[in-house]
């Protein structure tokens, strides 16, 4: 099965470490990602949708328009799934969207008839868990995984058609399939406030606080994302709240590939985690996994 | 005192109906999470209510609450029982927002980086020199010329970045 790769904006532009373990992980299991030439943003579904719906929908469709329909398109971030799976759902439920988004396509010679199946990258691993498994050389035993599945990943369960939008399961499954235990916590389901960086950065630092206690109460020793945004809220914001609060955050944020590439016994330096600015290596060492 | 708006009210209706279904029972307010951090500062319920009645004024002029407040976790849109798409309203009333000029500044920065370069976050030489020290394979991103086309026809660069120089 070979699916359209796209990338959106954050990954490629500002963590390409995260492309790296993403990459390799489907090469692993043989499902084959091919690079599409052209694509812009997604764009944005908390930025650009709420600036103009209409410019959001034709730049999104736009972008579907150049895949080639093999088994879909797939993105690592969830904002570009949430998007582009949102384009779908506008215009195949008003004919008159997709009637004007198509008046708009013409002027730059393409169309698009709503029909390219969309999925995220954990979708398609948790569609693939049995040759995940086969792919385990180094379980990850010690590993005390907070999951955040982020908002987008799940909601609105009527755009995402994935997963249960208040109690799902498929990460994790993926993170007990990998040998790393699934800690509970409180907030688990909350937003990581990333979103709300552009406009109150204090609420958004609150919502980030609030989440990193809850889970070091919980007692984990690693959170998992599978969202760029996300993904930065969590490993940015945590020495800025030290700072501000006198709190003593320091805890490794893994891409879900990340986790996964590591159960395969692909290599810390392989996989960039040099470029983390909160260093893994600490937690390996307390946790006596070999890498 | 607050003015009713007809014609702002009918647009929001026209844009989406389901607004009408809303009887203010507080569920989306509830599950909010930036209800329960601004103590209810920020009030999706409210932000509905004044749309059923036509308060511009307030939604947009003096913005309380504050539309841009909303975390998008689209939490309200699951719970409602009444199938009000919120966000989707929400939506609408920040797109109205965005023609009058009421926004905070890092959206227009992410609209206008897209006009020009196709792309939110542009390419540094750093980030290519670091892409290629990774292995990772260039990127051919959207022809600028095909993005402002269409972005000239969805009338954003008239309605969005002219207002804004």
């Amino acid at each position: 099965m070979a699916y359209d790769l796209f990338l959106g904006c954050v990954i490629p532009a500002r963590l390409p470490y995260l492309e790296v373990s993403s990459r390799k992980v489907f090469k692993k299991l043989g499902i084959e990602l091919r690079d599409v030439d052209g694509f812009s943003c997604c764009p944005d579904p908390t930025g650009i949708e709420l600036i103009d719906h209409e410019t959001w929908l034709a730049l999104g469709a736009r972008n579907l328009s150049l895949c080639n329909n093999n088994g879909g398109v797939i993105s690592f971030c969830s904002g570009c799934v949430e998007t582009l799976k949102g384009v779908n759902y506008f215009i195949n439920k008003d004919v008159d969207a997709k009637q004007k988004v198509n008046k708009y396509l013409k002027k730059i010679g393409k169309k698009y008839e709503g029909k390219t199946e969309v999925k995220h990258f954990a979708q398609v691993l948790y569609e693939n868990l049995e040759k995940v498994k086969e792919n385990i050389e180094k379980p990850l035993e010690g590993f005390k995984v907070a999951i955040h599945y982020g908002c987008h990943y799940l909601r609105p369960s009527e755009v995402i058609q994935w997963d249960d939008p208040f109690e799902p399961v498929t990460l994790d499954e993926i993170v007990r399939t990998l040998g790393a235990e699934s800690i509970q916590y409180e907030l688990k389901m909350e937003c990581c406030g990333n979103p709300l960086d552009k406009s109150d950065r204090d609420l958004s630092l609150q919502m980030i606080d609030n989440k990193l206690k809850a889970i070091y109460e919980a007692g984990a020793n690693c959170v998992v994302v599978v969202c760029p945004a996300c993904y930065q809220q969590f490993e940015f914001n945590q020495r800025e709240l030290n700072k501000k609060n006198n709190s003593e955050y320091n805890i490794p944020i893994f891409y879900l590939s990340e986790l996964m590439a590591l159960s395969f016994g692909f290599k810390p330096e392989e996989l960039g985690f040099n470029f983390h600015r909160i260093k893994p290596k600490g937690l390996f060492e307390s946790i006596g996994f070999n890498v | 005192m607050s003015v009713v708006n007809y014609d702002f009210r009918n647009e929001v209706l026209k844009h989406n109906a389901s607004l009408s279904y809303c009887y203010q029972c507080s569920t989306c307010s509830g599950g909010c999470p930036v209800a329960l951090l601004t103590n209810g500062k920020y009030n999706p319920r409210k932000i509905i209510e004044e749309a059923i009645l036509g308060l511009k004024d307030k939604l947009v002029e003096s913005q309380d609450p504050n539309p841009w407040l909303c975390s998008t976790c689209q939490k309200c849109v699951e719970l409602c029982p009444q199938k009000v798409e919120l966000t989707e309203i929400f939506t609408l009333i920040k797109n109205l927002c965005f023609e009058e000029q009421k926004y905070p500044e890092a959206f227009y920065s992410q609209g206008k980086a897209v006009y020009d370069t196709g792309v939110a976050i542009p390419y540094s030489n750093s980030i290519v020199a670091r892409r290629k020290k990774l292995g990772l394979p260039e990127i051919k991103i959207a022809s600028v010329e095909e993005i402002q086309t269409l972005m000239k026809e969805t009338n954003f660069e008239k309605n969005i970045l002219r207002g804004n120089e």
